[in-house]
C-alpha cells in the first residue's frame, strides 16, 4: 500500500507539472494581452504598454514560465497580475469558501443519493423505484442556473426563508453560514442525486443477483443482516468511485453556481483569472483544482481497495 | 422689476465676455433654459447664478434639482448595503476602466467637478473656472480648507501632479486616450496657491469634462502620493468617506470621513459596497431585500424591478449605445448607398420597445444623442423605409450580397445582430454572423489584430461620456484609432476640429447640424438608439446620486421615515 501511494503521489506531480505548463501555453496563446485586458480596448497603446511592462506581462515566455515555476517549488505562486495581490492570499478563501459549499452539498446528496439508490434497487421495477430513477434523472438535467434562479425566486425573495447569496456577513457562526449555503446547495443537490442514487441502484441490483448473496440467502441468514453485511459493502463499492470524482467537481467547478448566489469561490476565480489572462492567478487556481482531483481520486482508490480485499494496487501479478 | 434688471446687470458686469455672450443667447431665445443651464456650467458659472438669470432672463422655474432619488426627509446616521458591479482588476487610480472600480474610486476620491445627471458640471474641489477667449487655457481656481483623509492639506500642486501623471505618455493611465491631442504634462501649470491652469495643445469648449468626474480615473490625489503603489490599502482621498475594511472581490466597507469638507455630509453612518460579478444576483438581492441600492441594471435583467412596487427605479437618459460599423473600403459598403440602405432597413422605435423595454433614445446615426444639448434636433430623424433601401442597392447595383457581422455576447447585442441579419434578408442580402466573446472581439484592439477594428461589419459598445468629443474622434475621424468603419473624410474631420474648439453654444449647435448631416450622409456608423442607465433602491432610501457614467453619490443619501 505505501509504494502505491508515493508512486501515485510522484505521478501526481508530474501530473500538475504538466497541468501548469498546458494551462501557461493555453493562456498565451489567446489573443490580446494582460495590460489590454485590464485597462480595456478603449486605453491607449501607449497606457496599455506601460502596464504590461509594470507587470511584467512583456519579458520574454521562457523567463515568465520559469519564474513561476521556481517560485511554485518553493511554495510562492506569485502575485495575481490583475489584482495585485499574492494569489495565495485570493486562494485562500476562495477554497475555503468552495471547501465549506461542497462540504453542505455532500452531507445532503450522498446520504440521499445512497438512500434513494438503495431504495429502488431494493424495489426495483416498484414505484419506489421509478420515482428515484426518473425523479433522479430529470433533477440531473435542470442546468443549475434555472433551479438556482427558480430556488431564489421562491424561498428568498417571495418566502424570505432564506438570503440570496450564499455569502455569509464576516464573522458569522456556524449556523449563520450553513443558513446562507443551504439554497446554493440544493441545485448541487439536484445535479448529483440522480447519479449518484442511479450507481448505487445499480450496484444493489448486482449485489443482490450475485451467488455470495444467494448463498447468505440459502443459509438461512436473515433479509436484514445479508443486506447490510453483504449486499450493500459490495453495492457501495462504484458508489465511492462516483463520488470521489464528483469532489473535484464541487470544489472548482460551480462557476454558475457560484455566479448566481455571489458567491467567491474557486470556480468564479478561475474565470476571472482566465478571462484576464491573468496568468498566476489562472495557475494558482488550476493547481489547487488538480490538487483535489488528484488527492480525491487518491482516497477512493485507497478506500476501494480498502473496502475490497480482492484489490490489492501494487501487489498484483 | 427694476431691483431685478439691475441684479442681472450686476451679475453680468462681473462675468466674462463669454459668459455675458451666453446671457445674450439665452435673451435673444436661441437657447433654451436647459442648454443656458448646462453650458454655464461648463464655463464656471454657478448654478444658483444661472438658475436666477434663467428665471430672470429667459424662464420662470429654477434649475431642477440633480438628486435623482429625491432626497426628500432622510433621518441621519445607518448603515446601507449597495450592490455594484465587481471591479474587474485592482482599484487603482491610474487603471481603473471599469464601472465597479469608478464606482469605488468615487467614494474616497473626489473630482475637480461632478457632470451631474443633466450632464450640468457642478464644482466640488474646484470652486470656479473659467476659459480665455479661445477657449485653450483654462483657469481652475481650488477649493481651499480641504484636507485629504490622511490629513495632508489639499494644494494645487496635488491638482497639477494628478492631471500630469494622467496625461503623461509614459504614466500609464487609462484616462490617456482621453488627454490625447488635449493635453500634455508640461499644460498644467501652478500658478498659485489656489490656481492651476490647463494650457491645451488646441483651444477646447468641451475641457471643463475632462477633469470632471466623467473622466473617471482623475479623482485627486496628494502630490506624494505612490501611483505604482496600492491604492487598496489606503484609499485616500478628499471624499465623504473613508475605507474602513477592503476585501478583493468582495466588498468595501466605508465609514464617514470625520475630516470632509463638506460640514454635515455624509447623512448615514456606513456603507457597504458589496461586489457583484453578475447582474442577475444583483436584481435579485434588491428583490429580495439583502441590498438597499442596486447601482445599475439592464433593461433586460431589470424587468421585475419595473413594476414592482417594493422598488424604486431610477431612471438616467444617457449617451451609452451600440455602434454598427460598416467598412467603407471594403465590399459592399464602399458605395455609401448601401450604408443609407442598411440604415433605413432599421426600425429603430421596434428597437428601442423591444431591445430596451422602452428605456432609450432613438438614435439617428450620428453620435450627437437627444440628451446632448448641443445636438441639432432639427435634422430629419432616420425612419425604416424598405422601398428606399431597395431602391438605394439596386442604384448601387448591389441587390445581393454576403457579409459577415462580427460582434460579441452581451447584453442585448446578440439580438440586435439578428434583427440587422432579418431586416437585410428583406432586401435580398445575407449577413454571417459570428458572435465571440469580448475578448475575442475586441482582440488587442490595434488594427490588424482586431475584429473589432478589421470586419467589414460589427457592433460594438460605448459607455457615456458627457460630451461627444471622444465618439466624434477616436471612432470617425481619418486618424481615429477606434475607427473602425475606416471612414476617411477631410470634411468630416474639419468639422470635428470645429465642434471641439467651438466655445459658444451657437457654434457648438451650427457645427453639429453639419456633422449630423454628413454623418446621415455618409452613414460609415449607424446609431441605432442610446440606452438609459437605471439603478434601484428600496422605497425607503432617498439621496441616491447615479449617474450614466457609473458613479454613485451617497454624500446626500439616507434612510427616508
Amino acid at each position: 500500500m505505501g509504494r502505491f501511494v508515493l508512486r501515485r503521489l510522484g505521478l501526481a506531480v508530474l501530473t500538475l507539472w504538466l497541468l501548469a505548463t498546458i494551462v501557461f501555453v493555453g493562456a498565451h496563446v489567446l489573443p490580446g494581452d494582460v495590460g489590454r485586458r485590464i485597462l480595456g480596448p478603449f486605453a491607449a497603446p501607449e497606457a496599455v504598454a506601460t502596464l504590461n511592462h509594470q507587470l511584467g506581462a512583456d519579458r520574454p515566455l521562457a523567463a515568465q514560465y520559469w519564474d513561476w515555476l521556481s517560485g511554485a517549488v518553493r511554495g510562492d505562486l506569485g502575485e495575481s497580475l490583475s489584482y495585485r495581490v499574492p494569489v495565495s492570499s485570493l486562494l485562500g478563501s476562495a477554497v475555503l469558501n468552495s471547501l465549506k459549499l461542497a462540504l453542505v452539498a455532500f452531507v445532503l446528496v450522498v446520504p440521499l443519493g445512497i438512500l434513494g439508490g438503495i431504495a429502488a434497487g431494493l424495489f426495483r421495477g416498484r414505484a419506489v423505484d421509478r420515482i428515484v430513477t426518473v425523479g433522479g434523472l430529470s433533477a440531473t438535467v435542470v442546468p443549475e442556473f434555472v433551479s438556482g434562479i427558480v430556488l431564489i425566486l421562491v424561498f428568498a425573495v417571495q418566502l424570505r426563508w432564506l438570503p440570496v447569496t450564499a455569502q455569509a456577513p464576516a464573522g458569522s457562526g456556524l449556523g449563520t453560514q450553513l443558513r446562507y449555503l443551504i439554497l446554493p446547495a440544493i441545485p448541487l443537490v439536484f445535479v448529483l442525486f440522480g447519479y449518484i442514487a442511479r450507481i448505487t441502484r445499480a450496484g444493489m441490483v448486482e449485489a443482490l443477483e450475485a451467488d455470495y448473496t444467494r448463498t447468505a440467502v440459502l443459509k438461512g441468514i436473515s433479509q436484514r443482516t445479508v443486506i447490510a453485511r453483504h449486499v450493500l459493502r459490495n453495492a457501495l463499492l462504484p458508489t465511492i468511485a462516483v463520488v470521489a470524482t464528483q469532489t473535484g467537481y464541487l470544489i472548482g467547478g460551480l462557476v454558475v453556481i457560484e455566479f448566481i448566489f455571489n458567491y467567491q469561490g474557486l470556480g468564479q476565480l478561475t474565470f476571472q483569472a482566465a478571462q484576464k489572462l491573468d496568468f498566476p492567478l489562472l495557475q494558482g487556481t488550476v493547481m489547487v483544482m488538480g490538487i483535489v482531483f488528484l488527492l480525491t481520486t487518491l482516497v477512493a482508490d485507497i478506500g476501494y481497495s480498502l473496502l475490497n480485499p480482492r484489490i490489492r494496487y501494487g501487489r498484483t501479478e | 422689476m427694476e431691483e431685478l434688471q439691475h441684479r442681472v446687470d450686476k451679475i453680468r458686469a462681473g462675468r466674462t465676455g463669454l459668459d455675458n455672450q451666453l446671457i445674450d443667447e439665452l435673451v435673444a431665445g436661441r437657447i433654451s433654459r436647459r442648454e443656458f443651464i448646462r453650458r454655464g456650467t461648463v464655463l464656471g458659472m454657478s448654478l444658483g447664478v444661472l438658475g436666477f438669470l434663467a428665471a430672470a432672463c429667459g424662464g420662470s422655474s429654477t434649475p431642477s434639482s440633480t438628486a435623482t432619488s429625491a432626497a426628500g426627509a432622510v433621518r441621519k446616521g445607518g448603515t446601507m448595503t449597495v450592490g455594484i458591479i465587481a471591479p474587474s482588476a485592482a482599484v487603482n487610480p491610474l487603471t481603473v476602466a471599469d464601472e465597479g472600480g469608478l464606482a469605488v474610486l468615487g467614494q474616497a476620491g473626489e473630482y475637480l467637478t461632478w457632470s451631474d445627471d443633466k450632464l450640468n458640471l457642478q464644482p466640488v474641489l474646484a470652486e470656479s473656472w473659467s476659459p480665455n477667449a479661445d477657449g485653450s487655457v483654462w483657469t481652475f481656481k481650488i477649493r481651499q480648507g480641504v484636507t485629504f483623509n490622511n490629513g495632508q492639506p489639499l494644494k494645487a500642486e496635488d491638482v497639477a501632479k494628478t492631471f500630469k501623471t494622467h496625461s503623461d505618455p509614459k504614466g500609464g493611465s487609462s484616462a490617456l486616450s482621453a488627454f490625447a491631442g488635449v493635453l500634455k504634462p508640461a499644460g498644467v501649470e501652478v500658478v498659485d496657491d489656489q490656481t492651476v491652469d490647463f494650457n491645451l495643445d488646441a483651444p477646447n469648449g468641451n475641457f471643463p469634462y475632462l477633469v470632471s468626474s466623467d473622466n473617471y480615473n482623475t479623482i485627486i490625489l496628494p502630490a506624494n502620493y505612490d501611483y505604482a503603489g496600492k491604492y487598496e490599502s489606503s484609499f485616500v482621498g478628499t471624499g465623504p468617506w473613508k475605507m474602513t475594511s477592503f476585501k478583493t472581490g468582495a466588498e468595501v466597507v466605508y465609514g464617514k470621513n470625520p475630516s470632509y469638507w463638506q460640514s454635515g455630509s455624509p447623512n448615514l453612518d456606513t456603507v457597504t459596497l458589496k461586489f457583484y460579478a453578475d447582474e442577475q444576483p444583483r436584481v435579485l438581492a434588491l428583490q429580495g431585500k439583502q441590498l438597499d441600492v442596486v447601482s445599475q441594471f439592464s433593461a433586460s435583467t431589470g424587468q421585475p424591478l419595473f413594476n414592482n412596487p417594493g422598488v424604486k427605479v431610477l431612471e438616467l437618459r444617457s449617451v451609452a449605445h451600440r455602434q454598427v460599423h460598416m467598412r467603407t473600403d471594403k465590399e459592399p459598403f464602399t458605395d455609401k448607398r448601401v450604408r443609407q440602405a442598411i440604415g433605413l432597413l432599421l426600425d429603430r422605435p421596434a428597437l428601442v420597445q423591444g431591445l430596451l423595454n422602452g428605456k432609450g433614445d432613438l438614435g439617428n446615426d450620428s453620435p450627437f444623442a437627444p440628451v446632448f444639448p448641443s445636438t441639432d434636433t432639427s435634422v430629419a430623424q432616420r425612419a425604416k423605409d424598405v422601398e428606399k433601401a431597395k431602391q438605394l442597392l439596386a442604384a448601387a447595383g448591389k441587390s445581393s450580397f454576403t457579409v459577415t457581422l462580427a460582434t460579441w455576447n452581451g447584453y442585448e447585442i446578440p439580438l440586435l445582430a439578428q434583427t440587422i441579419k432579418e431586416a437585410v434578408q428583406q432586401v435580398g442580402g445575407t449577413i454571417n454572423l459570428n458572435v465571440t466573446n469580448p475578448s475575442t472581439y475586441y482582440g488587442s484592439a490595434v488594427f490588424g489584430k482586431s475584429p473589432w477594428l478589421d470586419s467589414t461589419m460589427g457592433i460594438t459598445d460605448y459607455g457615456h461620456r458627457g460630451v461627444p468629443n471622444v465618439f466624434l474622434s477616436a471612432p470617425l475621424t481619418s486618424a481615429g484609432p477606434w475607427n473602425s468603419a475606416h471612414f476617411k473624410n477631410s470634411g468630416y474631420d474639419a468639422l470635428v476640429k470645429e465642434y471641439v474648439a467651438a466655445i459658444d453654444v451657437q457654434a457648438q449647435k451650427a457645427a453639429s447640424k453639419k456633422i449630423e448631416e454628413l454623418l446621415l450622409d455618409e452613414s460609415p456608423v449607424l446609431f441605432p438608439y442610446f440606452h438609459f442607465h437605471m439603478s434601484g433602491t428600496q422605497t425607503n432610501v432617498a439621496g441616491v446620486e447615479p449617474t450614466a457614467m457609473g458613479h454613485i453619490r451617497l454624500t446626500k443619501t439616507g434612510f427616508s421615515g
